[in-house]
């Protein structure tokens, strides 16, 4: 088996040009299959991660359905009103955060225009994290105070300590936030009650409810939803768990990478055909040469034990250059996103089973490709092979 | 066995089909007894088309007749499995071709090593012997050169050597002479009767009657039919 394998390493070093484009053929199904998979990865590692740091205890209040509304501030749709204090008597919900997302007109440095403007409740930062580039997050009750994403803040030439004027009233810039996972660097953030002041409205877009330590997590969710219905009488907002938005998320990208990988498949396959193309060309042009290894003494099964390796080690040497140039890609990918859209948005990382897979696969189409080219070989008959001219 | 014949005819019959619906047939030996004694060295002449080559693949196992039987060492050819045939000619027949037919991607060693690989002997002991019949067949210095570097008479000396590296009990050459100048073509000879010396039995195809002159015994066939039959 090992020498047979070298006699097939032979005949594809014999032709080099052709097995080279055929194993580019395979390569660039690989590296898309790849790319498109472990960038798959990559978000739901960088999803997976958001949750995880808002906790598994958080129940989020949205409107309407799941799905229409979670992936960043952008994607809010409809604000609500919602009773807090009733609420808060809910069994089993501990901490309320309430943020509202609206657009506003801000005048700073001698520029001004509109600007994404989240208005948060004191303790939102108990929620999730922002990272903070200069000065400092809000305390509890504080008002007239905005912390300036970096973008906004370097645009307007403002840091901590600076003022700037919100609908033309001024606010006293207390930090600068770099971007994460949830936050653009474009956008200001202000206390709940200063946006809903300027907006003239009691609205928020969503309610994070952290739920009391010993309660149980889905049972406080079905508590808070029944209150919900009760209170407004009509089932116009959504309550899900941590866990379940995660799940739904990790689902949607999973369809998401098994679509796009789906579709490098195709490319995949049409690698195969090329390599099936070149395997049949080699044991055409080796008719005689397979002639002769039979009057040696080759049985049918080693003669197509040399082709099918032959086609599997270059399904297998596409497999492991578009493993290794689809994870760079994403790893170039995850870098230009992090420079583009902020950190959090894709996490680096491939997992060892896409590599496995890729590689076992990749061998896979080359040696099912050869499967036919390989069955021909086998059943050449000697004397009609060593006639061949 | 109870007769001395490694290889035995009895009136065979070879038909070719050929052409659409392979309907035009090709009576390539049309009942042919012979029987090949162990040790003998036997030159097959005749005309071209006249089916030398056809039963020299019969005697070598690579194909089995149309009619009649072939026996090797006793055993009915048309009864064995392919498997069966193929670990015959690995292990008991050599091949030698007029057109040399060595492995273009193996090197002259690699070539030698061919039919050892497909008989699983092990490398080390494969190397080892290969070089010996490289030695032998004065080519030690050619071990790493491919078919395309190495002159027509160096290949077919690879190719003797190949036939040889399982130590066959047959050794068939289908005019081993053919492409190479008289010179180069003696060494060959001398190669194939230094076999026969060794104990192989070796049948040459040959129209060369240089080669004819050295055999035990030279067969004339013509129109698929033995002619003649002289022992030297
Ligand atoms: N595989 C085949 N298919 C069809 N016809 C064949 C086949 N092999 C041989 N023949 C025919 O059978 C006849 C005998 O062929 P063979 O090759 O045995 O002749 P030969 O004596 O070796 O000739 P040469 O001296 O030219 O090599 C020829 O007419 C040849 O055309
Ligand atoms: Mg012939």
């Amino acid at each position: 088996m090992l020498d047979l394998f070298g006699i097939a390493v032979r005949g594809l070093l014999h032709r080099k040009k052709r097995s080279w484009l055929t194993i580019v053929g395979i390569l660039i199904g690989i590296t898309a299959v790849v790319a498109l998979v472990s960038l798959g990865e990559s978000m739901q590692r960088a999803v997976k991660r958001s949750f995880e740091e808002l906790g598994y205890d958080v129940v989020m209040i949205l409107p309407g359905e799941l799905g229409g509304g979670f992936g960043g501030p952008g994607s809010f749709s409809t604000p609500f009103e919602i009773d807090v204090d009733a609420l808060s008597t809910v069994e089993g919900v501990g901490e309320i955060g309430l943020l509202n997302f609206q657009s506003v007109y801000v005048k700073a440095g001698g520029k001004e225009g509109f600007l994404d403007a989240l208005g948060v409740s004191g303790n939102i930062f108990s929620f999730f994290k922002v990272e903070m580039v200069e000065g400092r997050g809000f305390t509890e009750g504080e008002r007239g105070a905005a912390i300036l994403g970096r973008e906004v803040a370097t645009e307007l030439g403002i840091g901590a300590g600076g003022t700037v004027l919100i609908e033309d009233r001024p606010f006293a810039v207390v930090g600068v936030y770099s971007a994460d996972s949830r936050l653009d660097e474009d956008a200001i953030i202000i206390p709940l009650a200063d946006l809903q002041e300027l907006t003239g409205t009691r609205a928020v877009t969503m309610v994070l409810v952290r739920v009391a330590p010993g309660y149980d997590v889905s049972e406080t969710a079905k508590r808070i939803e029944d209150f919900l219905r009760r209170s407004r009488g009509r089932r116009d907002l959504s309550v899900q768990t941590m866990e379940e938005v995660h799940e739904v998320v990790q689902r949607a990208l999973g369809i998401l990478g098994a679509f796009l990988g789906g579709i490098a498949g195709i490319a995949l396959l049409v690698g195969g055909i090329g390599v099936m193309n070149t395997m049949y060309t080699a044991v055409l042009e080796r008719t005689r040469e397979i002639g002769v290894m039979k009057a040696v003494g080759a049985r049918n099964s080693q003669i197509a034990l040399i082709f099918l390796l032959e086609s599997g080690l270059m399904g297998l040497a596409g497999g492991i250059l578009g493993t290794g140039i689809g994870s760079s890609l994403n790893f170039i990918a995850v870098f230009a996103a992090k420079r583009a859209l902020g950190t959090g948005v894709l996490e680096y990382g491939i997992s060892w089973w896409l590599v496995l897979g890729a590689l076992g696969f990749s061998f896979l189409v080359g040696a099912v490709a050869g499967l036919l080219p390989a069955r021909a070989a086998a059943r050449l008959d000697p004397v009609e092979a060593l006639r061949y001219e | 066995m109870t007769d001395d014949h490694i290889v035995k005819l009895e009136a065979v019959w070879k038909v070719y089909r050929m052409g659409r619906r392979r309907r035009i047939e090709v009576e390539a030996l049309r009942g042919v007894d012979l029987g090949v004694a162990r040790g003998e060295f036997l030159a097959v002449t005749g005309p071209s088309g006249s089916g030398k080559s056809t039963l020299l693949h019969l005697m070598g196992c690579l194909d089995r007749p149309t009619k009649g039987r072939v026996l090797f060492e006793g055993e009915d050819v048309s009864a064995l499995r392919a498997t069966a045939l193929a670990r015959i000619r690995n292990r008991r027949v050599g091949f030698v071709f007029q057109s040399f037919n060595l492995s273009p991607t193996l090197s002259a060693l690699g070539n030698v090593e061919l039919p050892m690989i497909f008989a699983g002997v092990p490398r080390r002991e494969r190397l080892r012997r290969a070089r010996e019949l490289l030695a032998r067949v004065g080519l030690t210095e050619r071990e790493r050169h491919l078919p395309a570097e190495l002159s027509g008479g160096e290949q077919q000396r690879v190719a003797i050597a190949r036939a040889l590296a399982n130590s066959p009990d047959l050794l068939l050459a289908d005019e081993p002479t053919g492409n190479l100048d008289s010179e180069t073509g003696r060494g060959v000879l001398s190669l194939l009767s230094g076999s026969n010396a060794d104990g192989v039995t070796v049948v040459v195809v040959t129209h060369d009657p240089e080669v004819a002159g050295i055999a035990h015994r030279v067969l004339r066939i013509r129109d698929g039919r033995i002619v003649e039959d002289t022992d030297a």
